[in-house]
C-alpha cells in the first residue's frame, strides 16, 4: 500500500476515533516490503520476501491513553482497532502529566531517501549481488568461508495523522549486502569477521567490503596471546557503537533523565569528554539509514548535538517527556508498532572525524588492541554505565602492526569514564546501520586476557 | 491454506509449507505507575515456504485473500536462488502428521479484565518501591498471547496448535548519591494462563526477586579482573549451557563453528552431560511438534563428556545424516523456521553443596544473569547481576556488575564439580535474528581457575 492510501486510512481513523469519543487521536501507518537473499555456509540458501502492513493507533480520553495495532489495512479492521484502543483507554489509569499531541511543524529537506532503482530491484538482481560478494570474498583470501550473510532491499511507506493537525506521508528505501566470514585454523575457527555496505542507491561498494573482510581475516588466522592490564585500545565503530548504545545513548534519553535513571542528569554544559569528542544525533543526514522527514509522532527530524567538543550539549526528547519537563521535542520519538510503546530513540549517531588516517595511528602503537566487534554489550548496566564485554575479533597490535587475533579477550570499564580516555578519532567515517563514525582510540583501557 | 499447498505442487515445488497464525496479543508497560503502553491486537498472517530446484523461497503476508499469489512469489524466489547452488537443499523424510495440540488453561489472558492486569502491575511496583527507599524507578512489562497456529505441508502434515503466553518482567533502578544500579527479573509460561501470575509469578515474588538484587548491587564491591575459581548457580549455569555450548550444537551454526567435526569426541570434563529437551511438560520451549511438523525430542548433546548430538531441522538432518530433532522454530509468520533450542541444561553430578565451595581461597559465586552472547569461535559472554565473593570457602560480600566469559572448548574441561542437588529451570528469551522463548538450567557447578574469565574493573 502506498503512502497516500495509508494517509487516507490514517485520516479516517483520526476522524472516526474522535467521533466515537476520543479527545485526541494519532495514527502511524507503515507498509513495508523486504527482499532478503540468505547466505548460509558458503551458499545462497534462498530468498525471503516480507510484506507487512501495520496501523498503530494511540488515543486519549481526557488523560487516559489506549492503543491498538492491526496488520490489516482496511477500514473494517481499523474500526475494530479503534474500539480496542477506546476500551483500553476507558479502564486505564489517568496520566496527569499528559499535555497534548504534537502540533504540525516544518519538515527538513533531505534528498535521496527514495531511489527508483532500489524500488525496481528484482530478486534475481539481489541474488546476483550476494553471489558476487561471496565469490569475490572467497577469491580474495584463501580458506575464507562465507558463513552467513546476504543482500537485499527494504522499502517502506509511512503516514502520520493526528487530531492536532499533523498529516504527513513519506517513503524511503535502502539496499545492502553483508557477509560474515571465518576460516578454519588449528584451534578451531577464527573469530567471525563482518563486512557490509548499505546505501540509499544500488551502487554498493563490494570491493571495499571485500578488501576489509579479507585483510582482517588474514590477520585473524594467526592466533596470539594478549596481556592483561591497561592498554591502548582502538575501537571500530561496530564495537564502541554497541557499548555506547547501551550506556551513553540510554543516559541522554530525556525519559531516563527525568526518571532519575541517567548519570548525566543535571550536567548539561559540563565537560564530560576530551575536546576531540563530538557526537551528534542526526535524523536528517541523507546517507543515514535512520533518516526521515518525521519521527514516529510526525515531529520533524533534526540534528541534535549531544556532545560538542567534549561538552554535554543536549538530551533527546519526544513530545510527552518534552512537555513534562518544559523541553522541546527533538524529533526522537520511536514507536514499537506492535507493542504500541512510544519511546525516545536515537536516529543516526554521528561521530565527528579527526585528522589522521587509521593506518598512521596504528603504525605508532607499540602495544595495543583493535576491537572490531564485541559480545555482550547488551548486558551492560545502562544506569551505571558499567560494561564488561568480550572483544571478538580482538586484534593485537605490536610495533605498529596488526599481528593476530586474541581469543576471549575482555574489555571492561565504565562508558562515561571511557569517553574521557579518548585520545584520538580517526579520519575516515565508516557508515553502519544507525552510526556513522571513524575508529576511536582510547588509552588506559582495562584489558583482561585468559590465563 | 490447503489449496495454496496444491498450487505450489502444481508449479512443481519439491516441498510447500504454509504456516498460518491468528490470535490475540497484548502488551502493557507501566513506568513508575504510569501506563506507558496498553496495546491489544488481533493479528493474522501466513508464512509460505517453498523448496524448488534445491533452494528456498519464503514469503510472509498478512493478506489471507491472496495465498496463491504468495505461493507463486515464493516459488519465483526459490527459482531465483536455485541456479547459484552447488548442492541442492534436500529434506529428511518425515511421516505426515494429523494432530491437534491443545493448551488448556484456567484463565485465558484474552478474557482477563484489563483492570486486573493493571492492578497486578501496580501491586508489583508498590512491592518494589516499598522494599528499599533507594529504589528510584520501576518499569513493569507484561505480555500475553492467546491464539492458534496451523501448519499444512505438501507432505500431508496438518497440525493445529494452541498458542499461549504470559510473561512478566520488572526492570528496577536504585540510586544512592552518585551510584546507580539496576536489575531485572523475568518469568514466563507457555502452558498456563493468567493463573501463572497469580500463583507463581506473583507481584510479591517478582517484586522481591528484583528489588533484592538492586539492593545487593548498591551495597556491592567492585569485581576483580582475571580468572578465578568459581561456583555458578542454576540460572547462570543454564545460560552457560545455552550460550557456551547450545548455540554451537545448533547444526546450522555447528558447521562453521569450533565444534565442527567433533562428534564423538571428548569436549568436556568427565561426568559432564548436557541435554536439550523439547518434551519436558510445563517448560517454556516445550511443544509437541516443531514448525516443520517434526515431533520434538530429548537430544543428548554431551553424554559423559562426549559430544553425542546436534539440534537439527529437516534440512540439516538430511545434510548431516542425523535425525530431525524437532528444533525448527519461527518467531511468527513473519519469519521462516530456523534451528533453536528449547530447554537446555546440564545434568546433576555427585558433589554436595558444601564441597563445591571448599578449598576456594578467593573466587566468585554467580547466581543470576543479565543477557549473554555466543560466537562461532566458541567465545561466550554472560552478564551477571547477582554475584558474591567466595573467601576461604565461604560466601562473602555481594559484587556489583560484572560479566564472565570463556572459550567453551576450553571452559568445559575446567568443570571440576557438579552438585547432586536438583534445580529449577529459568525462562528466558534468545535472539538469533528472531526471538524464541526458551528455558535453561543446571545444578550448581564449580569451575577451576582458568575456566572462566571475570571482566572486572581492575
Amino acid at each position: 500500500m502506498d503512502e497516500n492510501k495509508l494517509l487516507e486510512l490514517s485520516g479516517y481513523i483520526v476522524e472516526k476515533g474522535r467521533q466515537r469519543g476520543a479527545s485526541d487521536v494519532e495514527v502511524l501507518s507503515r507498509s513495508s516490503s523486504e527482499v532478503d537473499v540468505v547466505i548460509e555456509s558458503g551458499e545462497i540458501s534462498g530468498v525471503e520476501n516480507r510484506l507487512s502492513d501495520g496501523i498503530a493507533i494511540r488515543l486519549y480520553i481526557g488523560k487516559r491513553m489506549g492503543s491498538a495495532f492491526t496488520n490489516i489495512p482496511t477500514t473494517e479492521a481499523a474500526d475494530e482497532a479503534i474500539a480496542m484502543a477506546l476500551a483500553s483507554a476507558k479502564v486505564t489509569t489517568e496520566d496527569l502529566d499528559w499535555v497534548a499531541l504534537p502540533e504540525p511543524g516544518k519538515y527538513p529537506s533531505i534528498k535521496g531517501l527514495w531511489n527508483d532503482d532500489i524500488a525496481r530491484c528484482e530478486p534475481a538482481k539481489a541474488v546476483e549481488i550476494a553471489g558476487e560478494f561471496m565469490k569475490r570474498a572467497t577469491e580474495a583470501e584463501e580458506g575464507l568461508i562465507a558463513a552467513y550473510g546476504g543482500s537485499g532491499v527494504s522499502l517502506y511507506h509511512t503516514a502520520f495523522a493526528n487530531s492536532s493537525g499533523i498529516s504527513h506521508s513519506e517513503r524511503g528505501n535502502v539496499a545492502y549486502a553483508i557477509l560474515g566470514a571465518i576460516a578454519q585454523i588449528e584451534q578451531g575457527v577464527t573469530p567471525m569477521v563482518l563486512a557490509f555496505d548499505v546505501k540509499r542507491h544500488m551502487d554498493l561498494d563490494l570491493e571495499a567490503a571485500v578488501d576489509d573482510l579479507a585483510s582482517l581475516l588474514r590477520v585473524c588466522k594467526n592466533t596470539v596471546e594478549g596481556r592483561s592490564g591497561e592498554h591502548t585500545v582502538v575501537m571500530h565503530p561496530w564495537a564502541y557503537g554497541q557499548i555506547l548504545s547501551y550506556t551513553l545513548m540510554q543516559a541522554v534519553k530525556g525519559d531516563n533523565v527525568a526518571r532519575g535513571k541517567s548519570k548525566l542528569e543535571g550536567r548539561i554544559g559540563e565537560t564530560i569528554a576530551p575536546e576531540n569528542v563530538t557526537i551528534v544525533d542526526d535524523g536528517t543526514i541523507p546517507t543515514g539509514i535512520n533518516s526521515s522527514f518525521a519521527d514516529d509522532e510526525g515531529v520533524p527530524r533534526r540534528r541534535t548535538p549531544i556532545i560538542e567538543e567534549g561538552v554535554l550539549e543536549s538530551f533527546l526528547w519526544d513530545t510527552y517527556w518534552g512537555n513534562k519537563t518544559g523541553e522541546e521535542s527533538t524529533g526522537n520519538a520511536r514507536r514499537s508498532m506492535r507493542q504500541g510503546l512510544v519511546e525516545i530513540g536515537g536516529t543516526n549517531t554521528v561521530v565527528e572525524p579527526g585528522k589522521r588516517g587509521i593506518r598512521d595511528i596504528v603504525s605508532e602503537i607499540d602495544h595495543g588492541y583493535l576491537i572490531r566487534n564485541v559480545q555482550g554489550a547488551h548486558s551492560s548496566n545502562p544506569e551505571s554505565g558499567d560494561f564488561s564485554v568480550v572483544g571478538n575479533p580482538a586484534i593485537l597490535i605490536e610495533d605498529g602492526e596488526m599481528v593476530g587475533a586474541v581469543h576471549g579477550l575482555m574489555v571492561s570499564g565504565n562508558a562515561f569514564d571511557l569517553l574521557g580516555k579518548c585520545v584520538e578519532v580517526a579520519k575516515e567515517p565508516i557508515a553502519l546501520q544507525g552510526l556513522i563514525g571513524p575508529e576511536i582510540i582510547f588509552e588506559g583501557v582495562n584489558v583482561i586476557t585468559r590465563g | 491454506m490447503e489449496k495454496a499447498v496444491e498450487r505450489g505442487q502444481d508449479l512443481g515445488a519439491a516441498y510447500v509449507e504454509l504456516r498460518g497464525e491468528a490470535g490475540f496479543i497484548e502488551y502493557i508497560q507501566m513506568d513508575d505507575l504510569r501506563v506507558n503502553a496498553l496495546t491489544q491486537r488481533i493479528e493474522q498472517g501466513v508464512a509460505v515456504r517453498v523448496l524448488a530446484d534445491g533452494a528456498w523461497g519464503f514469503v510472509s503476508t498478512g493478506d489471507l485473500g491472496s495465498l496463491d499469489v504468495a505461493v507463486e512469489d515464493a516459488f519465483k524466489m526459490a527459482k531465483a536462488a536455485a541456479p547459484t547452488r552447488r548442492e541442492p537443499i534436500v529434506l529428511s523424510d518425515l511421516k505426515a502428521v494429523h494432530d491437534v495440540e491443545e493448551v488448556k488453561v484456567v484463565r485465558d489472558p484474552r478474557h482477563v479484565p484489563i483492570e486486573e492486569k493493571i492492578s497486578y502491575m501496580e501491586s508489583m511496583t508498590k512491592v518494589i518501591k516499598g522494599y528499599d527507599s533507594r529504589i528510584t524507578a520501576v518499569t513493569v512489562k507484561v505480555r500475553s498471547a492467546s491464539g492458534k497456529k496451523f501448519l499444512a505441508t505438501s507432505d500431508g502434515t496438518r497440525i493445529q496448535s494452541d498458542v499461549m503466553l504470559v510473561w512478566s518482567y520488572p526492570w528496577v533502578t536504585g540510586k544512592e548519591a552518585d551510584r546507580l544500579s539496576a536489575a531485572r527479573h523475568e518469568e514466563a509460561s507457555t502452558t498456563r494462563g493468567w493463573e501463572y501470575l497469580e500463583d507463581f509469578a506473583t507481584p510479591e515474588f517478582m517484586g522481591e526477586e528484583v528489588a533484592r538484587r538492586v539492593k545487593l548491587q548498591l551495597g556491592g564491591v567492585p569485581p576483580k579482573a582475571g580468572t578465578f575459581p568459581c561456583v555458578i548457580g542454576p540460572r547462570v549455569v543454564g545460560t552457560l549451557a545455552h550460550e557456551a555450548l547450545g548455540h554451537l550444537a545448533e547444526a546450522d551454526l555447528t558447521v562453521n563453528s569450533a565444534f565442527n567435526g567433533k562428534m564423538g569426541e571428548v569436549v568436556a570434563s568427565e561426568g559432564v552431560s548436557m541435554i536439550d529437551d523439547g518434551t519436558i511438560p510445563g517448560n517454556v520451549g516445550t511443544t509437541r511438534y516443531d514448525d516443520e511438523g517434526v515431533p520434538t525430542s530429548r537430544v543428548e548433546l554431551i553424554k559423559d563428556s562426549f559430544l553425542t548430538g546436534l539440534l537439527t531441522n529437516r534440512e540439516y538432518a538430511a545434510k548431516l545424516g542425523l535425525p530431525a530433532s524437532g528444533n525448527a522454530r519461527a518467531e511468527s509468520y513473519l519469519h521462516p523456521p530456523i534451528i533453536r533450542m528449547r530447554s537446555t541444561f546440564f545434568e546433576t553430578g555427585d558433589w554436595s553443596h558444601d564441597e563445591l565451595f571448599e578449598g576456594i581461597d578467593f573466587g566468585y559465586y554467580c547466581l543470576d544473569m543479565r543477557g549473554g552472547q555466543a560466537q562461532m569461535n566458541a567465545s561466550f559472554q554472560v552478564g551477571i547481576q547477582e554475584a558474591y565473593e567466595i573467601v576461604d570457602g565461604e560466601v562473602g560480600k555481594p559484587v556489583t556488575d560484572l560479566s564472565i566469559s570463556g572459550i567453551a572448548t576450553d571452559s568445559l574441561f575446567k568443570i571440576e564439580g557438579i552438585s547432586k542437588e536438583g534445580f529449577t529451570f529459568g525462562a528466558g528469551r534468545c535472539g538469533k535474528g528472531q526471538e524464541a522463548f526458551i528455558s535453561d538450567g543446571g545444578p550448581h557447578t564449580r569451575f577451576l581457575e582458568g575456566g572462566i574469565t571475570f571482566g572486572g574493573q581492575g
